[in-house]
């Protein structure tokens, strides 16, 4: 055998950093993780996939003095069914779990529905639900969801820890309820009901972009009229909606064409776009209503057993 | 009676493949020499403003920080570049390597950092102060050409830095005798190349020879070095394009941070890096289209085009880019307007104005993808005006085979060449009938969806008489091919040409394998080095295959004739029994062989086997010069779906027929077609740049400049019509630019068919789904 190595890579340290400096820690449990970001009073930052993350560094538009990874954590990486039919997911499950769990296909079919509309496969194999419902961007998918499934989170921090419910946790866009030194350790969904027809229709400019407009549906059915609902949008305010107006519309009686008219008229009304490049604010509303009926149509489809 | 084997042709797999899908391609930035420094750049943050005092006190002080440096600081160490043009009506703009007293757009080089590393020097930018002095906005290329609009260069007394008119026959009286005229203002927004590797420059200084070396993501080296000589004084320079990741034309001019890096390696006497990064490159990459086309388009009642006038705005950015000058896109639009038809009377009009957004240059298809958009759009609106079908009625006005070589009303000619051929074979293809029935049937439904063509033909390999682009005095008309077989037999033939993508160490590989009679694997194709020829301008324009292949050609058939003389004297025979194939010299018929290595050896060691008097170098060096170029055609037909509640557009078929003369290899052919049918389709659905009314950038991440990916672009089918040029040695024709320019007009066509029944027309490029919305919404007020 020869001595010398088949691939020689080259060293390319200190050439391309463009973050500001930073420390590094690499944290083993929860306590010690929340430690060392409490230490740092507001110059510490959780980095757990990086996929938000390291371009806000790149760009500095975030200059942390330590940076703690997470990913290591042990007690962090977990997804469980409840015994009631939920689930609980640990802070690091990765979007291509939630995607292609089982598990999740069986409980949660609309979130496993959702979670292929996130970015590139790459960023799935990285990017982790805790990491998206902290970064809390408006057009993602897995706070919808969170607001959709009335997901609770449960935290850690120097005092202990809470749960919050998803909608008390969006504030604005990228901003979330979360104290300085306060993690997200668990996302907990409470079971549907039996048979909940579910929906989720998107609309992005290409495939894994983040959306111009998305709705999640669920609906149950009882005696052919829909007995709950829930209707949750992204992509038209500063944080994931709940069309509650709309779900009370619906509530007691059975889909049809003019219902769905009114229904349209709600959901748009409950939204407040904004304009970007991709997308003014009038095509969002518009959007919207669309994706909703589409979504409440095929919902309602599944819930009385029907193709959608 | 044997022949030799046909390698021109076949689909050979990419010699350079191996290497660059395994990670073993060396790209600049894979070169880092010992005691490198590396440079950030502080860039201006406004678009137009007075330079009011810069401090870089605090940066100086930083760790790491060799010298800051502003443009004070290199007065005397450089000329400006200046691109001149012999077209009247032309104002150059001199480009120096950082903004002095004033910047011109957001992302100018202000101040560079050189740091021991590039982390550092990034570190450093934050200790810079500059105090700017705003100054009137010039973003509005319509506005800036107004006689009393602020000047962006003071000096040219006007922003309209090009004007220029082509003038045929009596358009007005032909156009008010046209029984149907359409009419209307198209938009091409801009773009950028987009290249995934960034812009990367790497200088040394040799201090002892005085000699300079760049290693540059460029596909013009031969240009940079015959340049960076001029404006830096120096005796010898040597330029290197070594793997270049892509340039669609955003590598190929001359750019500030290029020379600035050669100024520094000398001043400094080590070597001298930049790597631009995905921001620098949106911001400060040579950008493409941005034009605004008025157009008219007057017809016979049978449809036959008697007359076509447009008026041209071309928004050129800040500076007249070097060596192509702001003339090169705009002009073309209009030199290129009247397509492959028949256009009796025409009158094209174009200024190209500076704005205070960063300069545009070369981008793919050059001028043509906006004025095939012009001209396919008003030969539909045309169409559906008379009731004709859009395959008819180009059908009725493409130039036609008896009328080869057509003299163009701008001027261009046109040798014989398949304009009609590339539209049945494409229409063909696509099943153009079968198609239209179930559009019917799909409309009946509900359904929104369209068919488009487009038809053009453009203008390539263009040769010494005509410049690559208008008026520009660099003869971009030429190349050089050297052959050597040296003394291990081994062929190596050398070129001005750069491939960056191309796919020129096959092709080039596959000319000299079969004039020469060597094996192609045995053929190491040497191009984007200053040093390797003479002269040499490089890869742009679909010219290479043309003008290296036929240098190639050229030399390879004097080679061979050598290698016929050399090995005449060993085998006992005369030159004109000897034939050469696959590495050997050998008499057909007989068992004397012998191969190169032999030969080599023969020639070069063994002195005395062949006569002293007879001895050759086994070497040739051949200019080629094609004088006007040679034409190359196309037509694609697509078909799209739009969602009538979304409006979400969706590519789902598309065919393209193009003829690219004889071809050396379908693979590659068939690979340039995706590419930039891929790249038509991102400039047709999503790519924009977008600055707001101050000039700054909107889109200045991949998160807001979108570009196409796999998902979006449909199956691609191409056929080809080998059809050889005339005009060419090897009769090749260019091909490497094509899909760029049918592209956009095909789609727009589809688009536009999709939502005919709404009465909408499309006359803007990208078109998204919030256009369509705000179309459709005004529309019902
Ligand atoms: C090209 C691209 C396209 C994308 N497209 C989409 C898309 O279509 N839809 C979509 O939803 N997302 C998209 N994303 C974002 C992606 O989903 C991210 O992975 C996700 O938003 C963040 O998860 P992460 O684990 O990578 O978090 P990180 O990037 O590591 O962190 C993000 C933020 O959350 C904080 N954080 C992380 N974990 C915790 C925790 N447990 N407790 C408290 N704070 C924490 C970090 O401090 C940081 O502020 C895209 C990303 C990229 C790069």
């Amino acid at each position: 055998m020869p001595s010398w190595k088949k691939d020689c890579p080259c060293s390319r340290a200190n050439e391309f950093m463009k973050p500001a400096q930073f420390e590094y820690l690499r944290a083993a449990s929860i306590a010690e993780a929340v430690a060392a970001l409490s230490a740092q009073a507001g110059e510490g930052k959780i980095i757990a996939g990086g996929q938000s993350l390291v371009p806000m560094l790149n760009f500095r538009l975030l200059k942390p003095l330590l940076l703690i990874d997470i990913m290591g954590i042990a007690e962090l990486k977990f997804l469980e069914e409840t015994p009631g039919g939920g689930l609980r997911i640990g802070a690091l499950t990765k979007h291509h779990t939630l995607e292609t769990s089982p598990l999740v296909k069986r409980l949660f079919p609309v979130l496993s529905e959702a979670m292929s509309h996130v970015a590139h496969l790459a960023i799935r194999n990285r990017g982790t639900i805790g990491g998206s419902l902290s970064h809390a961007d408006p057009a993602a998918e897995l706070p919808l969801m969170a607001v959709l499934l009335d997901a609770r989170i449960r935290t850690a921090s120097p005092e202990g820890g809470r749960t919050i419910a998803a909608a008390d946790l969006f504030v604005a866009a990228l901003t979330t309820r979360l104290l300085e030194s306060e993690i997200i350790v668990e996302v907990e969904l409470p079971a549907l009901a039996p048979a909940t027809g579910w929906a989720f229709e998107e609309v992005s400019r290409r495939a894994g972009d983040f959306a111009l407009a998305a709705v999640g549906v669920l609906l149950a059915v009882e005696k052919g009229k829909v007995s709950s609902a829930s209707i949750a949008m992204m992509g038209v305010a500063e944080t994931p909606l709940r069309a509650a107006r709309a779900e009370a519309l619906i509530k007691g009686r059975a889909i049809d064409a003019s219902l769905l008219d009114e229904l349209v008229t709600a959901v748009r009304d409950a939204c407040e776009p904004n304009t970007d490049l991709h997308a003014s604010a009038d095509y969002r509303r518009h959007l919207v209503g669309v994706l909703a009926r589409r979504a409440v149509i095929a919902a309602w489809k599944r819930a009385l057993g029907e193709q959608p | 009676m044997q022949t030799r084997p046909k390698i021109i042709g076949t689909a050979a797999k990419r010699l350079e493949d191996p290497r660059l899908l395994t990670g073993h391609g060396s790209y600049v930035d894979d070169k880092t020499p010992a005691g490198t420094l590396h440079v950030a750049f502080r860039r201006s943050d406004q678009s137009h403003a007075t330079i009011l005092s810069i401090d870089c006190s605090e940066a100086l002080k930083m760790p790491g920080v060799v010298a800051v440096l502003t443009a004070r600081d290199l007065e005397g160490l450089v000329k400006p570049v200046v691109a001149t043009s012999k077209m009247r009506d032309y104002h150059a703009t001199p480009i120096y390597p950082l903004a002095r007293d004033k910047v011109r757009y957001v992302g100018e080089p202000v101040v560079a950092i050189v740091a021991e590393s590039r982390y550092l020097a990034e570190d450093a930018l934050e200790g810079i102060a500059i105090e700017f002095d705003t100054l009137p906005n010039v973003v509005d290329p319509e506005q800036a050409a107004a006689p009393d609009a602020p000047l962006l260069h003071e000096d040219a007394g006007t922003n309209v830095i090009v004007r220029r008119e082509f003038l045929r026959g009596d358009v007005d009286l032909a156009m008010a005798a046209a029984a149907i005229r359409v009419n209307r203002r198209f938009r091409f927004h801009r773009k950028t190349p987009m290249a995934i590797e960034t812009r990367t420059y790497l200088a040394e200084y040799d201090q002892g020879r005085k000699s300079l070396q760049l290693h540059t993501t460029s596909q013009i080296p031969g240009i940079i070095r015959d340049v960076l000589t001029d404006i830096l004084d120096l005796p010898t320079v040597r330029v290197v394009a070594p793997d270049v990741g892509g340039g669609f034309g955003g590598k190929a001019s001359v750019y500030q941070e290029e020379i600035l890096v050669c100024i520094l390696a000398r001043k400094l006497g080590r070597p001298v890096k930049w790597t631009g990064d995905r921001l620098e490159d949106l911001s400060s990459t040579s950008q493409g289209f941005d034009e605004i086309v008025e157009a008219e388009l007057g017809l016979d009642e049978q449809g036959r085009i008697l007359a076509l006038t447009a008026e041209v705005v071309g928004d050129i950015g800040a500076y007249s880019i070097y060596p192509w000058t702001a003339g090169l896109e705009p002009v073309q639009v209009v030199s290129f307007l009247p397509g492959p038809y028949r256009v009796a009377h025409y009158r094209g009009r174009v200024r190209a104005v500076a704005t205070s957004k960063p300069p545009t240059g070369p981008y793919r298809g050059v001028g043509r993808p906006t004025s095939t958009f012009v001209m396919e759009r008003l030969m539909d609106m045309a169409a559906q005006k008379l009731g004709l079908d859009p395959r008819e009625i180009r059908l009725l006005n493409f130039v036609s085979q008896e009328e080869f070589p057509y003299k163009t009303a701008s001027g261009i000619v046109w040798d014989r060449s398949g304009f009609t051929e590339c539209l049945t074979s494409a229409c063909a293809a696509f099943d153009y009938e079968g198609q239209r029935a179930a559009q019917a049937v799909a409309r009946a439904a509900g359904r929104w969806v369209g068919i488009g063509i487009a038809s053009y033909a453009e203008l390539t390999g263009i040769g010494s008489r005509i410049s690559a682009s208008p008026g520009m005095p660099i003869n971009t008309g030429t190349e050089t091919a050297t052959l050597k077989i040296d003394s291990t037999g081994a062929v190596t033939a050398a070129f001005g040409v750069a491939s960056h993508g191309q796919g020129l160490e096959t092709t080039l590989a596959q000319v000299v394998a079969e004039e020469l009679g060597a094996r192609l694997a045995a053929v190491t194709i040497i191009h984007g080095d200053s040093a390797a020829v003479p002269h040499g301008t490089g890869t742009y324009a679909s010219r290479s295959a043309v003008l290296a292949g036929g240098a190639a050609t050229l030399a390879a058939r004097a080679l061979r004739e050598k290698v016929e003389r050399m090995s005449a004297h060993l085998l006992g025979v005369t030159a004109a029994e000897v034939m050469v194939a696959d590495g050997f010299a050998f008499v057909p018929g007989s068992d004397k062989k012998i191969s190169f290595r032999e030969l080599a050896k023969a020639v070069y060691s063994e002195v005395g086997r062949i006569p002293a008097e007879a001895r050759e170098s086994l070497e040739e060096t051949k200019l080629y010069d094609p004088f006007f170029g040679t034409t190359t055609c196309s037509t694609h037909v697509t078909q799209v779906e739009i969602d009538p509640e979304t409006y979400v557009i969706k590519v789902q078929r598309y065919q393209v027929a193009e003829d690219c003369g004889r071809i050396i290899n379908p693979l590659i052919v068939a690979g340039q077609v995706h590419g930039a049918v891929a790249q038509g389709i991102g400039a047709a659905l999503f790519e924009e740049m977008v600055y707001d009314e101050m000039g700054q950038l909107l889109t200045a991440s991949l998160v807001d400049y979108l570009v196409p990916t796999a998902v979006e672009i449909p199956s691609i089918g191409v056929s080809h019509l080998d059809t050889e040029s005339p005009s060419t040695v090897g009769g090749f024709r260019g091909m490497g630019e094509g899909g760029t320019i049918g592209a956009p007009a095909a789609i727009a066509n589809a688009v536009a068919d999709a939502l005919n029944h709404l009465n909408i027309l499309i006359d803007e490029l990208p078109v998204t789904p919030e256009r369509i919305f705000q179309l459709i919404k005004n529309k019902e007020k």
